[in-house]
């Protein structure tokens, strides 16, 4: 009987690789909305101004102190109460911008704030003004903490992106869904989406590793 | 002579710390000021007040005819027109030497890289350390890294230099030579606010000594009268103190 299941599988191989592609999808918009957003919400936490740090501090603390299907559920169903109906894809993409930018911001404000206080005022002091003094002397210096665990997060936004499944993207964790309803061989369709997820995710473990490694030479 | 630098009755408090007390000074163009005093007297923030590094809460500070503690005031043009050189250095780490001193000059003045490389080598070369040009900082010793810091704050041509303990953090074997280079600068008219306790450094260069206690003036006077003659007992004290050190 396995064996059998095991053809139908195969026979079906290419709808999982629809699922493949549209985590991917999901995956490499959201890791580059992520990434801008929270580098600058990271800059701005890590700012002079009082007002903004404490408004992207509760952002952040409320994003991190609610499960992510919980913020899923609020875009998709309950904003709609209030007038913005978004489809299921857009919706999940929303999600997660809104999750993994929180997580990137605090990981950017860390790297920001182990910069000696006198990188800023040398730079300062010699004319550069804010933003210059980022992009030339803190920046590139704060690259050094924030790489590591900005990859390692980047891990777990591409597997976060399973939970979107629960609205109805036809995603790779979807497509187990579908699929074992109709192969009932759980573990066999399951470990089927794993190692496709793990495909995608293992590079970026050795590169993450990679980079600790490196950059604490 | 023109005030290039003047304090009117300047305040500034570090919570209930009254750090800066009255202040009121005038610095002449051109003048090698010696800025000395206990530790926690104020001398390093009264110069960081220059360039704003510190905020003030009252009075007046007027640097090159800008206010400089005035909202409308462009720091950064103010910023370019002086340079500081730290106790710490603080030299970007990522960045050779070459490129610590072409930061400024590229960037806030929009020098064409060439140029900028020209005028880069030749404060190198005043600080004697032009072979050192391709070094990252972590590969200098402390008072290479000091005059390297130097070089960095002349790569601006600014007209007011200011020094806050600038040999403080150095072993004292390499003090000198960061003295040297900057007795070489008094030629050059620039005018220097040096906050140390190098005596011989005062004595040799500065047109006065300016003696801070708890925030306030206390007293100034020329090197030799300052040294030799002090007219307030804290002072005396003062001095016997960093004497017999």
């Amino acid at each position: 009987m396995t064996a059998f299941y095991f053809e139908r599988l195969v026979e079906i191989f290419p709808f999982f690789l629809k699922g493949l592609w549209m985590t991917s999808k999901i995956a490499f918009i959201s890791l580059v909305t992520c990434t801008l957003l929270g580098f600058v919400l990271g800059i701005f936490r890590s700012g002079k101004n009082m007002m903004l740090k404490r408004i992207i501090g509760v952002y952040v603390a409320f994003v991190r102190g609610t499960p992510f299907v919980v913020q899923v559920f609020i875009i998709f169903f309950i904003l709609p109460e209030w007038g913005l109906q978004l489809k299921a894809f857009p919706a999940a993409l929303l999600a997660m911008a809104i999750m993994g930018s929180a997580f990137i911001c605090e990981i950017v404000a860390g790297g920001i704030s182990s910069i000696p206080k006198g990188q800023w005022e040398a730079a300062a002091s010699s004319g550069l003004n804010l933003v210059q003094q980022l992009r030339w002397v803190i920046l590139p210096q704060a690259m050094k903490v924030i790489l590591p665990p900005l990859v390692g997060q980047f891990v777990l936004l591409i597997k976060d992106t399973s939970v979107v499944s629960v609205i109805g993207v036809m995603e790779l964790t979807r497509v187990g869904w579908v699929t074992v309803v109709r192969i009932p061989e759980g573990l066999m369709v399951f470990s089927l989406v794993g190692a496709l997820y793990f495909v995608i995710s293992y590079p970026l473990i050795l590169l993450s590793n990679y980079l600790e490694q490196k950059m604490a030479v | 002579m023109e005030n290039i630098i003047e304090f009117k009755n300047v305040n500034k408090w570090f919570g209930k710390l009254h750090v800066l007390n009255e202040i009121n000074l005038e610095i002449p163009k051109g003048e090698i000021l010696v800025i000395c005093g206990p530790s926690g007297s104020g001398k390093s923030t009264l110069i960081r007040c220059i360039n704003r590094l510190e905020d003030i809460q009252k009075g007046e500070i007027i640097v090159n005819n800008i206010p400089v503690h005035d909202k409308s005031a462009s720091l950064t043009r103010l910023r370019a027109e002086i340079g500081f050189v730290f106790q710490q250095f603080h030299l970007y780490p990522h960045m050779t030497v070459l490129q610590n001193i072409m930061l400024a000059p590229v960037q806030v003045k929009k020098m064409d890289k060439a140029k900028a490389e020209k005028i880069a080598m030749e404060k190198l070369d005043r600080v004697g350390l032009a072979e050192k040009s391709g070094a990252y900082p972590a590969q200098l010793s402390g008072g290479q890294q000091q005059r390297v810091a130097i070089a960095r704050g002349l790569a601006m041509s600014p007209e007011i230099m200011l020094f806050d303990e600038p040999t403080s953090a150095l072993d004292p074997e390499m003090i000198g030579e960061v003295l040297d280079v900057m007795v070489n600068l008094v030629s050059e008219g620039m005018t220097m606010c040096v906050v140390t306790h190098e005596m011989g450094f005062a004595k040799k260069v500065a047109h006065r000594v300016l003696f801070m206690d708890e925030g306030k003036i206390i007293e100034t006077g020329t090197p030799s009268d300052f040294f030799d003659h002090p007219k307030t007992d804290r002072a005396a004290s003062f001095i016997s103190m960093i004497l017999t050190h």
